[in-house]
């Protein structure tokens, strides 16, 4: 495999709009290309992601459909879904596209609109992502599936709501120094524990919001890297693993398995491990998520996640920072764009170009994402040299 | 081997059905090409007893479309005796009662003409 480089990152706004995922992404893209100071036509192919479009805007087809509104109707293109880690999992494609050499320079982003239906309508089409047979029919939602994780997870470990709450009052807190972020205000914990209840233990502010947003990067080979506008940031690893779709055949709630795995083949395929990461944007859906994700990625023990949120470790200015966009907590998610946001976040922070939110000397980074109920998880890392 | 079709229609009766590998013994509910233990195809219909123990549960608040009116319902992973895991609702147990090892029996619901899985007090 050739190395690769992310050379441009572009992220709209998170939050509400009143334009189509495909003009979300075309605004993404747009940037992304500028940032790496290329024009549209150096870019040689698409890998999308997009989750729900079917439902909320009717429309399937969505990577061609991207690609026109960019003004690229040429490239081949193609949607990822693996639920919310679509798009880091067309960026791990991309990758083994350019590392390859089938192609010098790829598009890769996501998008996703969502807040054009009612909440009952999004919480239903995300529930898709769980087995329609065994699942769906008893009115499983996704706050209910992190809320079998918690309760798991608190019975096996002690784990508190309080610690759980600590993980939404930090990414409230890095969402401030985000202008991209969907929110932007301090929380307290008391505020999160005296949150409605969604899915008991797992309250309104354990819950990312629904957002509508676009995300992009421009993955490069070196020879194309080294001549770029911006410095290029490496891709050291991007790996994919999976587990059971069922929860019943989960055996055991408190872990992610997926995320384990994915977690040693990026580790190993990077000659690295848990200790050389600098900095962390992973897939906090829900505060236990967070929890969970950093035991998995062996950033702290199992069991002791909780632990650490609560004692400022992964604050930013802890041991290991984590989520300093805001995460999904704060910044948003908008399904389909989710991954490409993480990646996006991760490159501006290795570049040392974060600003206020910057993690001092960042060289390492890891981006994790992961997929409705598990059953799908994405871990990359990144380097600059 | 045993369709989904099938297996829901055994679970209306009240039977709930596993499968075992006849090879290496593994119980797979519901059934799968290969088995996860040994990748042998040579399962054996397997009758649960249909007791478990609850090993998470939660009580969903906010629905989805479809399910709003019957908030809120709680949905808990049970530990079947025989050694798999089964998703279902609980029925008939005060949610204050729920708890991690709780003992629970399998019960057949009926929605919209559909047969999904359950679960009431022992």
């Amino acid at each position: 495999m050739r190395r690769v480089a992310v050379i441009g990152v572009g992220v709209t706004k998170f939050g509400r709009h009143d334009r189509t995922s495909a003009e979300l992404f075309a605004e993404a893209a747009a940037d992304a290309l500028a940032d790496a100071g290329l024009p549209a036509t150096a870019v040689q192919a698409l890998y999308y992601g997009n989750v729900v479009g079917s439902e909320t805007e009717k429309q399937l087809h969505t990577s061609p459909q991207a690609a026109s509104v960019l003004g690229l109707p040429a490239v081949p293109t193609t949607r990822f879904e693996t639920a919310c880690a679509s798009s880091h999992a067309a960026f791990r494609h991309a990758v083994m596209e350019v590392g390859s050499g089938v192609s010098d320079v790829v598009l890769v982003g996501g998008a996703e609109r969502v807040l054009n239906v009612t909440t009952e309508e999004s919480t239903e089409y995300f529930a898709y992502a769980s087995d329609a047979r065994w699942e769906q029919t008893l009115g499983l939602t996704f706050p209910g599936v992190f809320a079998l994780v918690a309760r798991a997870h608190m019975t096996k470990h002690g784990t508190t709501e309080a610690q759980m709450a600590a993980v939404a009052v930090k990414n409230h807190k890095h969402g401030t120094l985000n202008p991209k972020a969907q929110f932007q205000k301090e929380i307290t914990i008391e505020q999160v524990l005296k949150s409605a209840m969604v899915a008991d233990p797992l309250k309104l502010y354990d819950c990312c919001p629904f957002t509508d947003g676009g995300a992009a990067v421009v993955i490069a080979s070196e020879e194309v890297a080294k001549a770029a506008a911006r410095r290029p940031i490496w891709v050291l690893a991007s790996a994919a693993a999976s587990d059971w779709m069922l929860i019943g055949d989960k055996r055991d709630l408190s872990r992610v398995p997926a995320t384990e795995r994915a977690a040693a083949a990026a580790y190993r395929q990077a000659g690295l491990g848990p200790q050389d990461v600098n900095v962390v944007e992973l897939h906090d859906c829900f505060t236990i998520a967070e929890i969970v994700a950093t035991e998995g990625l062996g950033l702290f023990e199992a069991g002791t996640g909780g632990v650490a949120a609560e004692k400022g470790w992964t604050s930013l200015g802890g041991k290991i920072p984590v989520n300093p966009s805001g995460g999904l907590k704060a910044k948003g998610h908008p399904i389909g764009a989710t991954g490409a946001a993480q990646i996006a976040e991760v490159v501006t922070q290795l570049r040392h170009d974060a600003g206020p939110r910057q993690v001092d000397g960042a060289r390492v980074g890891l981006t994790h994402t992961l997929g409705g109920n598990t059953a799908t998880v994405l871990v990359s890392l990144f380097g600059r040299d | 081997m045993l369709t989904q079709k099938e297996f829901f229609e055994k679970a209306g009766a009240g039977e709930l059905q596993a499968v075992r590998c006849s090879r290496c013994g593994a119980l797979a509910i519901p059934p799968r090409a290969f088995c996860p233990e040994c990748s042998e195809r040579a399962w054996q219909p397997a009758p649960l007893s249909g007791d478990g123990t609850i090993t998470s549960y939660t009580v969903i608040r906010v629905a989805p479309r479809g399910f709003a009116g019957e908030v809120p319902y709680a949905i808990a992973a049970v530990h079947m005796k025989e050694g798999v895991s089964l998703l279902g609702r609980v029925v008939d147990i005060p949610f204050d009662k729920l708890k991690v090892g709780l003992a629970v029996r399998f019960r057949p619901l009926t929605r919209n003409g559909q047969t999904a899985v359950g679960f009431g007090p022992r």
